[in-house]
C-alpha cells in the first residue's frame, strides 16, 4: 500500500505514509532525477523508495558503496541539470563532508537536496550527533519539517530552493518524523522533461575567492525564510512568554502548551530555517519576550542560533532569559544533552520554567503493572537466532584466549557491533565509525617499538569493507603493520534492512551487477587472505589461531549468508534436543547452549530441567549441535 | 582424594596457570569451556561452576596411590618401583612390519591392533602423526594403529580423542597413553562408578596400555626438530642413552640429552610415574636391546590379552633378564626419590604415596 500511496496521481488527496516516504514522495513531485545513498537507519528506506519507482518516475537510484562516493555522484547530476538527492544518517554526512564543505564554494545547478537522518536517544546509531553544525560547517542551508506531512512539503520546497541559490540544501529529519506515519496532502506529479548535460563553458571549481558569493547565498536564504510560511508564529499578541521550536519538539511543545493550559499566554514559534535563521521573523518575537525556551532535540544549535541573534540585537531585544540545553532546563531523564524530547518531557520542563502545575499522566495499577513486567523474560540485545556472527565471534574468542597474548579486537560499525556485548562475548573493545577499526588496527600494529606484543585482530562487515576498509587495508599493507582483519561476510547490508551492496550482486533496482569480490580486493592489495565457513566453529578457531602467529597484515573472510535471507523462501532445518541425551545440570557444561553461547533459540526448559530448541525461533544453522558435549543436539536435514 | 568440592577456577589456579598442566586432553570435551593448542589446555571462558570433574579427573590434582591400586587392582602393590604387576618380560611383535613401525619391539603397535582384531575395543586413542606435528588419533584397525607406531616424545593431548569418540556414541575404547593419562582414564573411571551418567567417556575406556616416560617434552621441541631437520620429513626420533637420534631421508644425526633438557615439560619434573602404574599393560624400552620392549603386565584383563597374544603368534615373550631388572627399578627409584626427598619442584606431590613413601626409600636404598 504505502508504495502505492508514493506513486498515486491524485493532487490534493490525503494519503497516510511514512516520513522516509513523504520524502521520497516530495523529491518525486520536484522531479528527482537521481538519487544515491548509502543506508544508514533512521533513513534507509527512502532509496529503495525511489528504486522501486525509478522506471515509473524515470529516476535513477543506487546504494552507492559510500556517503562520499554518493554525494559526488548525486552532485554531478546536479551539474548535469538533473535534480538530485542524496539520503544518509548524520554519521553518513561525516563521510560526505569533505566533499560538502567543497561544493558550497563551487555551487550547484540543477536543485540539489542531502537528506540528512539525525536519531537521538540513538536508537539505531552508537553515538548522538546534531548534523545542523556539519551543514553550517559546509555553508548549507538547513530545513527541518515539524511533521510527516511537512516533510513531503519541505523535501518539495528544498530542491526549488537549491536550484534558486545553486547550494545543496540539507533537510534534517529525526527518527520520529522517518520512521513516524502520517496524512500527506499529495502534490503535482512531475512533467519536466529530465535531460542532462554539461556545457564545456560550465565550470564548478572550489576556490576560497567564491566564499563572498557563497556567504551572499546564506544571505539570500535568511531573507527568504523571514517570508517562508514553513516558519509559523501560534499563539497570544505581546506573548511575554515565548517557546521556539524545529522539527518533531515543535509538536511536543504545542502540545505541552495545551495540557500546561499556557495557551493564553505562551507564543510558540516554529522555526523551519534552522539554518540560516530567519533573522527578522525571530525578532519581533524576541522584542516582546522577556522568557524564551527553546525546544528542540541532540544539540542546541537553535538555542545558540537565536542567542546569537539576540546578542547582535541586544539594544532592541533587552532583557530576555533564556532557557534549553544550556541552561540545563530542557532535557529528559538522561539530561539536556542525550536523549529524545516527548510532550511529557516538555511539559514537565515547561512546567517547572513557567511555574505551571503538571502532573505527569497517572497510571492506574502500578503495582500489578510492575509485578507483570519483573516476570516477563528479560531480553537483551541480542544477534539473532543463527547468526554467522555468533559462530565467528565463539571461534575468535577461543582462538585469542588459546593464543594467550590478550589479543586486541577491534570492532566496527554493523550488526557485528553487537559483539561488544554478551552475546558477542564481549570480544570487541573498541567501536567508532565505519572502518576505523581497520585503521586503529594499522596504528596498534606499528607499536612493536613501545614494547606492544599484542596480537591485533579487526572485526569488519562485508558492506564495511566496501564503504571504508580497502584505504587502511592499503596503508597497513604499505607501512607493514601487524593485524589481522576478519571479514564477517553475511553477503548483505544486514542491520539496515538487508540491502544489496557490491558485493551482492544485485543493484538497489534489483538489476545484476557483476560481484564485486571481496577476495579479488585482498588479492588486488596484496594482503594475503583465507575464507572460511563460520558455521564450522572448530576449523574456523584453527584458522583464527594459526592467522595469529602470523605477522603482518591478513585478512580472513568468514563468509555464511545472514540466517534471516537464508532462511527466506526456504524449509528450515530442524533442530531439536534430544532430552534423553541432555545431561541437563549434571552435564559440565553448565547449560551451555542456552546461557554462555545463547542463541535465542537455545532455552532452557525450566520443567523437565534440559536444553530445548525454541522451533519458532530457530533457524536451523545446527551450530550449536556442533559444540554440545553430549551431542544431544540434533539436526534434521530438509534437504 | 581432596578435590570434592573443588572445579575449574580451581584446576585453573592449581595447575594451569601454574604451567603443571601434562597435556592429557581429558578435561578437553567433556565442556566446552577448556581447548588444546599446542600440548596446552586452556580455559577459554569461565563456566561457573564450583565443581567439576574437569578438577577430578586432571592427574595434577592429587592421586593416592594405595587407593588406585585397590581401585584399579583389588591389591596393593610390593614393588615400589614399578607399581602393582603380574610380571615383566622382554616383548617383541613376531610381525616384521610391526616390529620395524614400532619404536623398538613394536608390542604396544601389535597388541593395540591385536585387541580390536578380537573386538575387545572397538577403537584405540593414540598420538598420530608425524613427530613434528603429532595429534590425538582414534584407530579404528590395524592400519589407523600401524600410522600412529613411533614415539612422539611430546605431549599429544591424545585423551580429547576419548571424549570426542565416547561423543559420538562409541564405547569399549582402548587407550594408549603416557602415565599421566592412564591416570587421568581411571580417575575418570572411578568417578564414573561413584555417578554414572557425569562423565560422557566413562565406561567407554577399556583396554588401558601405558607407555613407560621420564618426561615429556614442551612444544618448543616442535622448533628444534624444525631447525634440526632442516625441513625434510622426519621418519623417527629416538631418545637412547646416547642421545637425540633423528631419522631422516637424508640419514641420521644425534645429539647430546643435554641439549633437549630444556625442553622437558615443567609438569613432568615432579612426576613420580614413570611405567604408568594402573595401566593393564605397560610397555617401554629395555635401554639394551632395541629389538625388544620392556613388557609390564598388570591386570588380569592385560594378562588374558598378552596370554591371548602370545598363543595365537602376535607377539613374543621371554624373562627379564636378571641383571637388567635392577637397572631399570633403580632408574624410576631414583626419579622417585628426586622427587619425593628434593624440593620436587612445583607441583610436587600430586600423586600421594602416603605410607607407601617409608617403603620407596627402603627399596631404593637396597639397590644403592
Amino acid at each position: 500500500m504505502s508504495i502505492f500511496a508514493v506513486a498515486l496521481d491524485q493532487p490534493g488527496r490525503s494519503v497516510v505514509m511514512t516520513g522516509n516516504e513523504a520524502v521520497a514522495r516530495g523529491a518525486i513531485e520536484a522531479g528527482v532525477g537521481y538519487a544515491a545513498c548509502y543506508p544508514g537507519s533512521p533513513t534507509s528506506e527512502v532509496l529503495p523508495t525511489l528504486a522501486q519507482l525509478g522506471d515509473r518516475f524515470n529516476i535513477y537510484a543506487e546504494f552507492s558503496s559510500n556517503e562520499k562516493v554518493a554525494i559526488e555522484g548525486v552532485a554531478a547530476a546536479s551539474f548535469a541539470g538533473v535534480r538530485s538527492m542524496t539520503i544518509c544518517k548524520v554519521d553518513g554526512f561525516n563521510v560526505a563532508l569533505d566533499f560538502a564543505t567543497a561544493v558550497c564554494y563551487s555551487g550547484t545547478r540543477a536543485g540539489m537536496v542531502i537528506m540528512v537522518g539525525d536519531d537521538p536517544s540513538a536508537h539505531s546509531s552508537v553515538k548522538e550527533e546534531d548534523c545542523r553544525f556539519l551543514a553550517r560547517t559546509a555553508n548549507l542551508p538547513v530545513l527541518e519539517p515539524a511533521s510527516v506531512s511537512e516533510a513531503k512539503d519541505v523535501t518539495r520546497f528544498a530542491f526549488e530552493l537549491s536550484e534558486k541559490i545553486m547550494l545543496p540544501v540539507v533537510v534534517r529529519c529525526t527518527t520520529r518524523i522517518c520512521h513516524a506515519s502520517g496524512n500527506v496532502t499529495l502534490g503535482d506529479l512531475p512533467t519536466l522533461e529530465k535531460k542532462a548535460a554539461i556545457n564545456r563553458d560550465q565550470k564548478f571549481v572550489t576556490n576560497v575567492m567564491f566564499a563572498p558569493f557563497m556567504k551572499s547565498k546564506l544571505k539570500n536564504v535568511a531573507a527568504m525564510a523571514d517570508t517562508s510560511t514553513f516558519n509559523v508564529y501560534t499563539g497570544p499578541e505581546n506573548a511575554q512568554r515565548v517557546v521556539i521550536a524545529c522539527g518533531v519538539s515543535h509538536t511536543y511543545a504545542a502540545e505541552a502548551v495545551e495540557m500546561l493550559g499556557l495557551g493564553q499566554s505562551v507564543g510558540l514559534v516554529k522555526i523551519t530555517n534552522t539554518w540560516p535563521l530567519p533573522e527578522n521573523f525571530l525578532l519581533k518575537y524576541l522584542k516582546q519576550a522577556k522568557e524564551v525556551v527553546f525546544a528542540e532535540e541532540v544539540d542546541s544549535f537553535l538555542e545558540d542560533g537565536v542567542m546569537t541573534l539576540a546578542a547582535k540585537h541586544w539594544e532592541e531585544v533587552g532583557q530576555i532569559r533564556f532557557y534549553g540545553k544550556n541552561s540545563g532546563d530542557m532535557g529528559g531523564p538522561r539530561g539536556s544533552y542525550a536523549g529524545e524530547l516527548d510532550p511529557d518531557i516538555v511539559a514537565g520542563c515547561l512546567g517547572k520554567i513557567f511555574s505551571a502545575a503538571y502532573s505527569a499522566p497517572g497510571f492506574t495499577n502500578v503495582r500489578e503493572a510492575r509485578e507483570l513486567v519483573s516476570s516477563m523474560p528479560g531480553r537483551e540485545l541480542a544477534l539473532c537466532a543463527g547468526c554467522p556472527h555468533r559462530a565467528s565471534f565463539w571461534a575468535i574468542k577461543t582462538a585469542v584466549e588459546l593464543d594467550g597474548r590478550d589479543a586486541i579486537v577491534l570492532g566496527d560499525i554493523g550488526c557485528y557491533t553487537l559483539g561488544l556485548m554478551r552475546t558477542g562475548y564481549n570480544l570487541l573493545q573498541s567501536v567508532h565509525c565505519m572502518g576505523a577499526g581497520v585503521g586503529m588496527a594499522s596504528g596498534l600494529g606499528k607499536l612493536d617499538r613501545f614494547g606492544f606484543r599484542q596480537p591485533v585482530i579487526s572485526v569488519v562487515g562485508d558492506s564495511t569493507f566496501f564503504h571504508s576498509v580497502p584505504p587502511a587495508l592499503i596503508n597497513a599493507r604499505y607501512n607493514q603493520s601487524n593485524l589481522l582483519c576478519v571479514i564477517l561476510d553475511n553477503e548483505t547490508t544486514a542491520m539496515t534492512g538487508h540491502q544489496p551492496h557490491p558485493g551482492r550482486g544485485v543493484t538497489a533496482t534489483g538489476k545484476f551487477s557483476e560481484k564485486v569480490e571481496i577476495e579479488n580486493v585482498l588479492g588486488g592489495l596484496g594482503i594475503p587472505f583465507t575464507v572460511h565457513d563460520p558455521y564450522d566453529v572448530e576449523g574456523s578457531i584453527n584458522v583464527v589461531y594459526s592467522l595469529l602467529q602470523e605477522s603482518g597484515p591478513r585478512a580472513l573472510i568468514l563468509r555464511r549468508a545472514c540466517a534471516l535471507v537464508a532462511v527466506k523462501g526456504h524449509k528450515k532445518d530442524r533442530v531439536y534436543v534430544d532430552q534423553e541425551k541432555c545431561a541437563g545440570d549434571e552435564c559440565g557444561c553448565a547449560r551451555f547452549c542456552s546461557r554462555v553461547f545463547a542463541c535465542p533459540a537455545n532455552i532452557w526448559d525450566s520443567q523437565s530441567r534440559k536444553a530445548r530448541i525454541d522451533e519458532a525461533v530457530c533457524n536451523g544453522c545446527g551450530v550449536c549441535a556442533s559444540l554440545c558435549p553430549r551431542n544431544a543436539i540434533v539436526v534434521e536435514r530438509t534437504v | 582424594m581432596n578435590s570434592a568440592v573443588k572445579g575449574p577456577e580451581d584446576l585453573k589456579k592449581e595447575v594451569l596457570d601454574r604451567n603443571l598442566c601434562s597435556s592429557c586432553g581429558l578435561c578437553v570435551g567433556m565442556c566446552p569451556y577448556i581447548k588444546t593448542v599446542r600440548d596446552r589446555a586452556v580455559m577459554i571462558h569461565p563456566c561457573g561452576l564450583k565443581e567439576g570433574n574437569c578438577y577430578r579427573v586432571c592427574p595434577r590434582t592429587g592421586v593416592d596411590a594405595r587407593v588406585m591400586d585397590n581401585a584399579v587392582f583389588g591389591s596393593e602393590r610390593s614393588d615400589q618401583a614399578l607399581g602393582f604387576n603380574r610380571g615383566v618380560y622382554f616383548a617383541r611383535a613376531l610381525s616384521p612390519e610391526k616390529a620395524r613401525a614400532g619404536q623398538y619391539g613394536g608390542v604396544v603397535t601389535a597388541l593395540t591392533a591385536f585387541a580390536l582384531e578380537q573386538g575387545i575395543i572397538s577403537g584405540a586413542v593414540m598420538a598420530g602423526g608425524s613427530p613434528s606435528s603429532p595429534e590425538p588419533f582414534l584407530a579404528k584397525n590395524e592400519a589407523g594403529v600401524t600410522s600412529c607406531a613411533g614415539s612422539k616424545y611430546t605431549a599429544v593431548p591424545t585423551l580429547t580423542s576419548l571424549n570426542r569418540a565416547a561423543r559420538d556414541g562409541m564405547e569399549n575404547l582402548g587407550v594408549v597413553g603416557r602415565p599421566c593419562q592412564v591416570t587421568a582414564v581411571r580417575k575418570g573411571q572411578q568417578i564414573g562408578r561413584e555417578n554414572p551418567g557425569s562423565l560422557t567417556f566413562a565406561g567407554s575406556a577399556g583396554l588401558v596400555i601405558g607407555l613407560f616416560c621420564f618426561w615429556s617434552l614442551n612444544p618448543d621441541f616442535y622448533g628444534f626438530l624444525r631447525e634440526k631437520s632442516g625441513g625434510s620429513a622426519i621418519q623417527r626420533v629416538d631418545i637412547p642413552i646416547e642421545g637425540l637420534t633423528l631419522t631422516t631421508a637424508g640419514g641420521t644425526a644425534t645429539w647430546p640429552v643435554d641439549e633437549i633438557r630444556p625442553y622437558i615439560r615443567e609438569a613432568c619434573q615432579s612426576c613420580i610415574d614413570c611405567t604408568s602404574e594402573w595401566a593393564d599393560l605397560s610397555v617401554g624400552s629395555t635401554e639394551y636391546d632395541p629389538a625388544w620392549n620392556t613388557l609390564v603386565v598388570r591386570s588380569g584383563a592385560g594378562q588374558s590379552l598378552v596370554n591371548d597374544a602370545v598363543e595365537k603368534g602376535i607377539i613374543e615373550i621371554k624373562s627379564y633378564p636378571e641383571e637388567r631388572l635392577p637397572i631399570l627399578r633403580k632408574a624410576v627409584l631414583n626419579k622417585k626419590m628426586r622427587v619425593l626427598e628434593g624440593s620436587g619442584g612445583p607441583g610436587a606431590g600430586y600423586i600421594t604415596v602416603g605410607d607407601y613413601a617409608g617403603e620407596v626409600k627402603k627399596q631404593w636404598e637396597v639397590l644403592q
